[in-house]
């Protein structure tokens, strides 16, 4: 292959790596717009999501795309119950901090679950059409890439038509941007933001199946993405979504361009630097995100 | 300029918008050095966001605030308070768990690693905080934790611990707001005491008979600037004082 | 908690004399001292000795750590690599430069100290979230590079750190160190009373307990935490680099575990952040627990689910830890303590009786005495 089809590949790959990063990053940027949440547990619900659907792929013989009409709805009822039953009862002065405690509490057990359940071994989906690939001028991609890049574009684009189309999304908007206000307006925040979390960890639900498409899965796989979504939030603005999806688009190719002279560990650590010279140089992230300000 | 605006606190076009809302529009100010100032105004006239843009809790879009001839309109919020300007806030700040002795005396300067290393609770300073304490009439709480008091005990409490910090000119949010008439008498008294002893006072206050009574010179703010200022007597019959407030 | 006894001379400066609480404290870290002190010939065999040392371990990398939790309230989840930043310091300083064991340890956590300057400068710089998220990414970052670069870390092989003492057999060479690891833990300890009770300190507190009021009293709030961030990353560094000598053997997934973050954050939560024991106390059980289960079960995933769910435990219902949510239980059992209320309302009324008519106002404002209700709280 000439390097200029790789370098084309490692381009499309990247768009492709970068359109799940900012599904997922969109679901942590929720979290954080409605409660100053860092949700330490949402990479660990993504994994779970991609172990039921490896589940249901290879015990119930479902298309791991079908299992969706199970996690979406299971994932959002979880997330309401979390907010409502866990997050909001702690106390509004150190929430930032505890909350931080907690959803990493629930991380660890779902991650010791997960092992407990299915055993630290490796899995991965065997999909009739796993190992398909598109040509196209040169470069190979294979189809589970694109049929999960297809996911996180559908998804987001349904959060997108949420948010601006609806009266609910406007309410959510209302209380990310000026709780008081929203209540003032009568808009009941709590339920609101109970459903905000719950849409957050929809948005995991779709990620997770997405990445168990053409990703080997193991119950600690979680930490390997929680460093990069919270350094796309960070550089995208803390808060904003489509901030959020620029800062994944951007490190997504970054990271894919320099997988080609490095290896994949070392083209990780970008997210690393990215985030750390963020928070140095510009805390309020590079792409907008008014909350920034007051985070 | 003439050479009086060289003296205390001024500011100069200063400009704030939260998203659309624009809280400071161009406002700017010169208070009388030495003097009780009060600033009155609408509700969302901008009257705390002012405060927030003096002392530097939330940064202006532009203008400046000058102090003594000083430009401190990006200095840092602790910078400005060791300047000399000392503030309460609205809703009480107070550190809920912490004794109203530790209140106060979070509020001395210590210098140099030393400085810093000294106790707490010596014997200087813990007389220096309860002498505050006493004055405001709570030394009866000195070890009861902040959260524990009552929201009058509260303002008080704050008051005490920016005094302990010896402002040259404090700025109060709303001194009175939800206090009884009896606590309002006494931190009048108290605010006349003080500005004898030589402190410089800006007061934002709803509450007229309080303002009227206790300030020399009154500045009235509507949507984020000045429209008037002078004594309490020329203020009381404005027109465009009672045109605001009205909503006209 | 000093209790007002005499209206007429208390004063929190002036020390009152020996109260039962003080000399129950007293003999109580009299006793610590003595235990800690004949540990190592109580013990019944080396294991159980070097089972000690990694509890030791633990309390003082937790008590390191609430230098920055406990006064400042900002959570660190990645003093872990903090430590294994000191174990590799020590180790490749020793390995690698040639230096003396213990001068690398001192060079190390200097070294670890300087490097939290900028580390702390990017987490505190703004406030609230980035600093967990700091703390987070500066443990996985860690990791990353520490496996990948092997040509100098020893990668996923490990790196093996020669012992001080060659000539000392296991069992002296555990006994030795129980009392290395027991000496940096008392001077931790010092260290953190001294700005427990300091000016420092008090600041520290104030930006716990609301940072922008801290900052419009005059407190330079982003300097003291940066501060006290150097210093804990300091005493961490130096814990690091005390176990990389003692343990002999580091592999960066136990040493740049964000596990063993969160053990440190149970500990000291379990034990009271706000107390200078707490940490110690708190390492005592986890730790203990931790050891015990180990050897029992060995490592299962079990051991997360049963970490996660103590930490959510503690967090949803003693945020305050065991120690003062039990001292409070006590507390209301011991009649001297309502004493704080009931002689300020015999004060009150003396001053009633002589005092001006705007004080009575004032008193009557107060509701009955301060709220009774929030004392347990
Ligand atoms: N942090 C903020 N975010 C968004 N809008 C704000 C913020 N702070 C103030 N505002 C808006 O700015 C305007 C001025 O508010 P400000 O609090 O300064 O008024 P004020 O004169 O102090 O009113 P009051 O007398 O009610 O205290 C208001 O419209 C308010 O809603
Ligand atoms: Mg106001």
């Amino acid at each position: 292959m000439t390097s200029g089809a790789l370098i084309f590949q490692s381009v499309i790959l990247g768009l492709l790596l970068g359109g799940l990063y900012a599904l997922l990053a969109s679901g942590l940027t929720l979290y954080f717009g409605i409660m100053r949440v860092v949700m330490i547990a949402h990479s660990a619900f993504l994994i779970l999501a991609a172990y039921l659907a490896w589940w249901s792929q290879t015990r119930l013989g479902v298309d791991p795309l079908l299992s969706l009409v199970v996690t979406v709805p299971l994932f959002f009822a979880a997330g309401v119950l979390l907010q409502r039953g866990l997050l909001s009862r702690l106390r509004p002065a150190t929430l930032t901090m505890m909350s931080v405690l907690l959803t990493f509490a629930i991380a660890v057990i779902i991650e010791g679950l997960l092992g407990y359940a299915f055993t630290g071994t490796q899995r991965r989906i065997q999909l009739g059409y796993g190992t398909a690939n598109l040509e196209l001028l040169g470069a190979r991609i294979a189809v589970v890439k694109l049929i999960a890049f297809g996911l996180a574009v559908a998804a987001l684009l349904t959060l997108y038509l949420l948010l601006k189309r609806t009266t609910f999304g406007w309410a959510l908007r209302a209380t990310i941007q000026h709780p008081d206000a929203a209540r003032l307006v009568g808009i009941d925040t709590n339920r609101v933001a109970g459903y905000g979390f719950g849409i957050g960890l929809a948005t995991a639900a779709v990620g997770g199946t997405a990445l168990a498409l053409d990703t080997t899965i193991y119950p600690s796989l979680h930490w390997h993405w929680i460093g990069p979504l919270m350094a796309i939030i960070v550089v995208g603005g803390l808060g904003s979504v489509p901030g959020a999806a620029a800062a994944a688009m951007v490190l997504g190719l970054t990271q894919s361009l320099l997988q080609i002279p490095l290896n994949t560990t070392w083209a990780q650590t970008i997210f690393y630097l990215a985030l750390f010279a963020t928070l140095a140089f510009r805390p309020q992230g590079f792409f907008g995100g008014r909350l920034a300000q007051r985070f | 300029m003439s050479e009086r605006s060289e003296q205390g606190l001024r500011t100069e076009g200063l400009t704030k918008a939260f998203g659309g809302v624009v809280a400071l529009d161009g406002a700017s100010v010169a208070f009388r050095q030495g003097q009780v100032n009060a600033l009155i105004g609408p509700n969302g006239s901008g009257k705390t966001t002012f405060f927030n843009c003096v002392t530097g809790m939330i940064r202006a879009d532009s203008g400046r605030t000058v102090y003594h001839g000083r430009n401190i309109t990006r200095a840092a919020p602790h910078a400005i308070a060791h300047a000399g300007i000392g503030r309460t806030f609205q809703l009480c700040r107070v550190f809920p768990r912490m004794s109203a002795l530790d209140n106060v005396l979070a509020a001395v300067r210590p210098v140099g690693l030393l400085g810093r290393l000294r106790g707490a609770r010596n014997r200087a300073e813990v007389d220096r905080a309860r002498g505050w304490l006493t004055r405001l009439g709570i030394e009866h709480l000195v070890d009861v934790e902040a959260r524990n008091m009552s929201w009058g005990q509260q303002k008080l409490l704050e008051l005490a611990g920016v005094l302990m910090g010896d402002p040259e000119t404090v700025l109060l949010d709303e001194p009175a707001g939800g206090v009884n008439p009896a606590l309002l008498d006494r931190i009048g008294g108290l605010v006349r005491e003080l500005n004898a002893e030589g402190r410089t006072f800006v007061i934002v206050e709803h509450n007229m008979d309080l303002v009227m009574s206790i300030s020399d010179h009154i500045v009235v703010f509507d949507r984020g600037r000045p429209i008037a200022e002078g004594p309490p007597s020329v203020i009381r019959s404005d027109e465009r004082v009672l045109g605001a407030y009205l909503g006209v | 908690m000093p209790s007002a006894s005499d209206p007429a001379t208390t004063s929190a400066a002036r020390r009152p004399a020996v109260t039962p609480a003080r000399a129950a404290r007293g003999v109580l870290l009299l006793l610590v001292v003595v235990a800690a002190l004949s540990f190592p010939s109580l013990a019944p065999n080396p294991y159980v000795l070097s089972a000690g040392i990694l509890v030791l371990n633990y309390a003082l990398l937790s008590t390191s750590w609430n230098f920055v939790g406990g006064f400042t309230g900002y959570i660190s989840l990645g003093h872990g690599a903090l430590a294994g930043l000191g174990a590799y310091g020590t180790g490749l300083l020793v390995t690698k430069a040639g230096l003396p064991s213990f001068l690398a340890l001192l060079v190390a956590a200097l070294v670890v100290a300087a490097l939290a300057v900028p580390i702390g400068y990017a987490a505190l710089r703004v406030r609230g979230a980035s600093f967990v998220i700091v703390s987070i990414a500066l443990v996985l970052v860690l990791l990353l590079v520490f496996q990948s670069w092997a040509s100098f870390t020893g990668g996923s092989r490990g790196l093996t750190v020669p012992r001080p003492f060659p000539d000392l057999l296991r069992p002296e060479h555990h006994r030795v160190f129980w009392f290395l690891f027991a000496g940096l833990l008392a001077l931790a300890l010092l260290v953190w009373w001294l700005i427990d009770r300091s000016r420092f300190g008090l600041g520290l507190k104030a930006i716990r307990e609301d940072e922008d009021k801290a900052e419009s009293l005059g407190i330079p709030t982003f300097a003291y935490k940066l501060v006290v961030f150097v210093v804990s990353a300091g005493f961490t560094a130096a814990a690091g680099g005390l176990y990389a000598l003692w343990f002999g053997d580091l592999d960066p997934v136990f040493q740049f575990s964000i596990l063993t973050g969160s053990y440190l954050v149970l500990m000291a939560l379990l034990g009271g952040v706000r107390s200078l024991f707490g940490p110690l106390l708190g390492a005592l059980v986890v730790g203990t627990a931790l050891e015990y289960f180990k050897v029992e079960y060995g490592s299962t995933p079990l051991h997360l689910v049963a970490t996660g769910l103590l930490l959510a435990v503690v967090v949803l219902f003693m945020p305050d830890g065991v120690l003062p949510a039990v001292a409070a239980g006590i507390d209301r059992f011991r009649p001297a303590q309502q004493s704080i209320r009931e002689v300020t309302a015999a004060e009150l009324r003396e001053q009633r009786a002589g005092g001006a008519a705007a004080e009575t106002e004032l008193a009557g404002a107060r509701p009955g005495g301060a709220p009774a209700t929030k004392e347990g709280a």
